[in-house]
């Protein structure tokens, strides 16, 4: 099993959620986050005065899935999250020892 | 074995399917005799002992999942300790949970002086088995004590209700009550009994006590549907709860229970106030046998005036003498204000004599609706006014759809409050705004009615703005606010879901919503709204995340809408320009509007508005401008509250002050208006006053920008500060809008030039600050 993150522009989120969800995932995390990347925040002018912004706004979403769906899965979370500009997020996959549906006790694939 | 065993609840099973119990009260009753029984085999034919009910179960309200409260008292005898574990390990072995205290008589009346909880529960002790002698002895001693320390042990009460009350909030308006903890809930139920049992009130009226049962109905069968001791019905019990309590669904059940939390609520407020005053009373006592001896007479209870008609009196907003609410339409609103902005309760007799006031005319008279502004305007201590409002009925003769509202619990895990709390909470929050709008009476009105359209069919925001607009026409608001006011209402979730949902960095995010909002006064009312929305939604609803975005969004669109200029001063009447024609000083007082004209020279408006606040006269608004040489300023002022000054004396004062005979600052310090803090400074939540020095708004003078809670004499204040950078003020418009005052002065330094170097502006904003907050 594997642990697909993605650290994406917030309003992308519609579009990755509906991509997921055609592609058959069912459940996911969505949590609120902020940081930077390369981009290193940026700068605007605003009426003449400047100021920096340090973390910018992202979401982060999570979603657990069978090995081998999970170079699928990365490829619709890129291409529905895609704006081909600075600052679009990461998506990155790590293996799961185990996972466990909390009301009934199912342990691994099962509990997906 | 002999004993029948005790239903223990707590082995963390979920019940297949909770019972439908004929009576409740019966069920928890007959759990108490069971668990008598259960006591009385346990402790067997033992001398110089008793067992003793405490707390819920003293009272025979043994639930499901309660603890069994058990007192052993003892005369002393040895071997207690083994006569104890006798009793005690049965009970743990059967998995019920014991609270369990082994005392002499004296030493449990110590420790209940020690600690206000224990002697709360001792308040309700009551002879299981064993010597009915020892009991005895306790109860009356208990009682004894409690009489006799009832000022301290009421003062701890109150401290304990106020503590769960930070806590756990209040029963009626949250979607996840904790019906034992919060206001309004089971224990501050008990604590009426507990003010009662000092004979400083009356206990429980049979509507408190039907009160009280519906809650205690509701616990018992939240336990009977978890399986567990759960005090806080969470959404995902309410259906079922409300199905095993015969209700309708959970809608029903949140309603039920947001009736006999407010009825508790109300009840306990009355009770600790009349025991507060019954204390008062026995300090008057003393005073009268004092005058009886011949000691100096009294001079009847302290009266404090607030507002025209009203007083403070023993801590409660009561009506003055003269005050004649069946010929005052206006003085509900009037009352309401003054209560909160002096963060008072309205007394029980008040509240009644406000139900002869007649109807609101339609429209309202402009006196209403600034007094409905400056009731919000004071962020929390509204809540508890609006809510006395609610209970007494005065609400529907306000906004009649405030009763589709009321109650209405959210089915929707973001939401903490009803619709109806929710409303009152948006707009406390909006009170913390006001400094930031240009419109704050307009951001509080639709701060309370951002939801109302919930209480109809459809998408809330368009049944919204319909009845905004209806309610808006009663208000007697213009058309161009009434405008704001529904705008605001239509796109209040414009700007939170715009800007989470829409990429920020494409022009045409914010190019859609500067069409869609048409205005910056409207921009900032919808970004201050989505503030104060949010925060008042709920924890998960309102995070620096979201903030972040939405001031982000707020900033773009700004730049595309472009800049507002700040307002101008009005041009002159011709009345007024006949005045500065004539080239000679002038003074004139007619009804509420005040006239100055005079060779423009510094500090002329200050020192006119320090006459006017020498007499108590409230500025409301103030017109500065020049007509050639002479500088021609109108007031509109209001009498708070006594006999309105004498015109003839007021307009002589003025022409003293032209005349350079009079010092204003002299006869200020004199009445003692000098120095003393601003009104609403004692008040955290609200936001700080705010001065902004506009750069680009005229080429010919500084423009200051002051938005500050009214006080007597903030004009004066402002001026003075402005006298002391220097400054010369050319113009100036005062607005004051509900109790926020919106001020905008145009100001040049001695070389008759903008103020343009950086350190002198720094010097204007700190010091007109300093002079703000006192």
């Amino acid at each position: 099993m594997k642990l697909i993150t993605a650290v994406i522009k917030p309003f992308k989120l519609d579009e990755v959620k509906s991509a997921l969800q055609a592609f058959g995932v069912h459940g996911m995390t969505v949590s609120e986050a902020s940081g930077y990347g390369r981009q290193r925040g940026h700068t605007e002018v605003y009426r003449g005065a400047e100021y920096q912004v340090d973390l910018v706004p992202k979401v982060r979403l999570e979603v657990l899935c069978d090995d081998e769906d999970a170079d699928d899965l990365i490829g619709v979370v890129v291409k529905a999250a895609q704006s081909g500009r600075i600052g679009d997020g990461k998506v990155w996959c790590t293996p799961v020892d185990t996972v466990v549906r909390v009301r009934t006790g199912e342990r691994g694939p099962g509990a997906l | 074995m002999g004993p029948e065993p005790f239903e223990a609840v707590g082995t963390g099973a979920r019940p297949a399917g909770a019972r439908r119990l004929a009576s409740f009260a019966a069920d928890r009753a007959r759990r108490a005799a069971s668990a008598d029984r259960w006591l009385a085999s346990l402790l067997g034919a033992e001398p110089g002992v008793a067992l003793v009910a405490v707390g819920g179960y003293g009272r025979r309200e043994l639930l499901p999942g309660s603890d069994l409260d058990v007192l052993l008292l003892h005369s002393g005898r040895p071997g207690i300790a083994a006569l104890a574990d006798r009793i005690w390990y049965p009970i743990w072995d059967s998995g019920t949970r014991l609270d369990h205290a082994v005392r002499r008589p004296a030493e449990a009346r110590e420790v209940a002086r020690q600690d206000v909880r224990v002697a709360l529960g001792l308040l309700h002790a009551r002879h299981v088995a064993g010597d009915p002698g020892l009991t005895s002895d306790l109860r009356t001693g208990v009682l004894a004590d409690w009489r006799s320390a009832a000022r301290t042990r009421l003062a701890e009460l109150q401290v304990l209700h106020e503590e769960r009350t930070a806590r756990s909030g209040e029963l009626a308006f949250l979607l996840e009550p904790d019906l034992k903890e919060a206001r309004g809930g089971l224990r501050d139920a008990e604590a009426i009994y507990a003010v009662a049992a000092a004979w400083v009130a009356p206990g429980p009226g049979p509507r408190a006590r039907a009160a009280q049962e519906a809650i205690m109905d509701a616990r018992h069968a939240l336990h009977e549907v978890t399986g567990r001791a759960s005090d806080r019905l969470v959404l995902q019990e309410q259906d079922e709860v409300a199905r095993v309590l015969g209700l309708a669904d959970a809608d029903a059940l949140l309603c039920h229970l947001a009736g006999a939390g407010r009825t508790i609520t109300y009840s306990l407020d009355q009770s600790l106030r009349q025991a507060q005053r019954s204390r008062g009373a026995g300090g008057r006592g003393v005073a009268r046998a004092g005058r009886l001896r011949g000691g100096r007479p009294r001079s009847g209870p302290q009266r404090r005036p607030l507002a025209d008609g009203l007083v403070e009196q023993d801590g409660e907003v009561v009506l003055a003498r003269p005050a004649d609410p069946s010929a005052d339409s206006v003085l509900v609103l009037r009352a309401a204000a003054a209560a909160a902005e002096a963060g008072l309760p309205l007394a029980p007799r008040t509240l009644a004599r406000l139900k002869e006031c007649p109807p609101l005319p339609v429209p309202w008279p402009a006196a209403a609706r600034d007094a409905l502004a400056m009731l919000l305007g004071t962020g929390q201590a509204a809540i508890a006014v609006w809510e006395a409002l609610d209970q007494e009925e005065m609400l529907p003769g306000l906004i009649p759809d405030w009763e589709r509202v009321r109650n209405r619990p959210q089915r929707n895990p973001l939401h903490t409050f009803t619709v109806d709390r929710h409303l009152v909470e948006t707009a406390a929050r909006a009170a913390a705004l006001t400094r930031d709008v240009a419109r704050p009476d307009l951001l509080l009105l639709a701060a309370l009615l951002h939801d109302i359209g919930k209480g109809w069919p459809g998408d809330h925001r368009v049944t919204g703005e319909v009845v905004t607009r209806d309610t808006a026409h009663r208000m007697g608001l213009s058309e161009a606010d009434t405008e704001l006011v529904a705008g605001a209402v239509r796109h209040h979730l414009l700007l939170p879901h715009m800007a989470t949902r829409r990429d920020l960095d494409d022009p045409q995010t914010a190019a859609q919503v500067a069409a869609t909002v048409g205005s910056r006064p409207l921009l900032e009312l919808l970004h201050a709204l989505a503030i104060a929305d949010g925060q008042a939604t709920g924890p998960a609803a309102w995070n620096d995340w979201k903030a972040g975005l939405v001031a982000d969004l707020v900033r773009r669109v700004e730049g595309v809408l472009g800049g507002q200029p700040p307002p101008t001063p009005l041009p002159l009447r011709p009345g007024q320009v006949a005045l500065a024609e004539a080239g000679q000083p002038a003074a004139m007082v007619t009804g509420s509007e005040v006239t100055v004209v005079a060779p423009d020279r510094p500090g002329l408006l200050w020192q006119a508005a320090g006459v006017l606040a020498s007499h108590r006269l409230a500025v409301r608004s103030a017109n500065a401008t020049s007509h050639g040489t002479m500088a021609v300023t109108s007031f509109t002022v209001a009498h708070p509250y006594g006999e309105p000054p004498d015109a003839a004396l007021v307009s002589s004062e003025l022409r003293r002050v032209l005349a350079g005979e009079l010092d204003v600052a002299d006869q200020l310090r004199r009445q003692g208006m000098l120095g003393a803090p601003a009104r609403g400074t004692d008040r955290p939540w609200l936001a700080a006053p705010k001065v902004t020095l506009v750069d680009d708004a005229s080429r010919t003078a500084t423009v200051v920008e002051v938005r500050a809670h009214d006080a007597p004499g903030l004009l004066w204040r402002i001026g003075r500060a402005l006298g002391e950078c220097g400054l010369d003020v050319r113009a100036a418009r005062v607005e004051t809008l509900g109790a926020e005052a919106v001020d905008v002065f145009y100001v040049v330094g001695a070389d008759s030039h903008p103020v343009t170097d950086a350190p002198t502006r720094g010097k204007i904003a700190a010091q007109v600050l300093s002079a703000l907050t006192g």
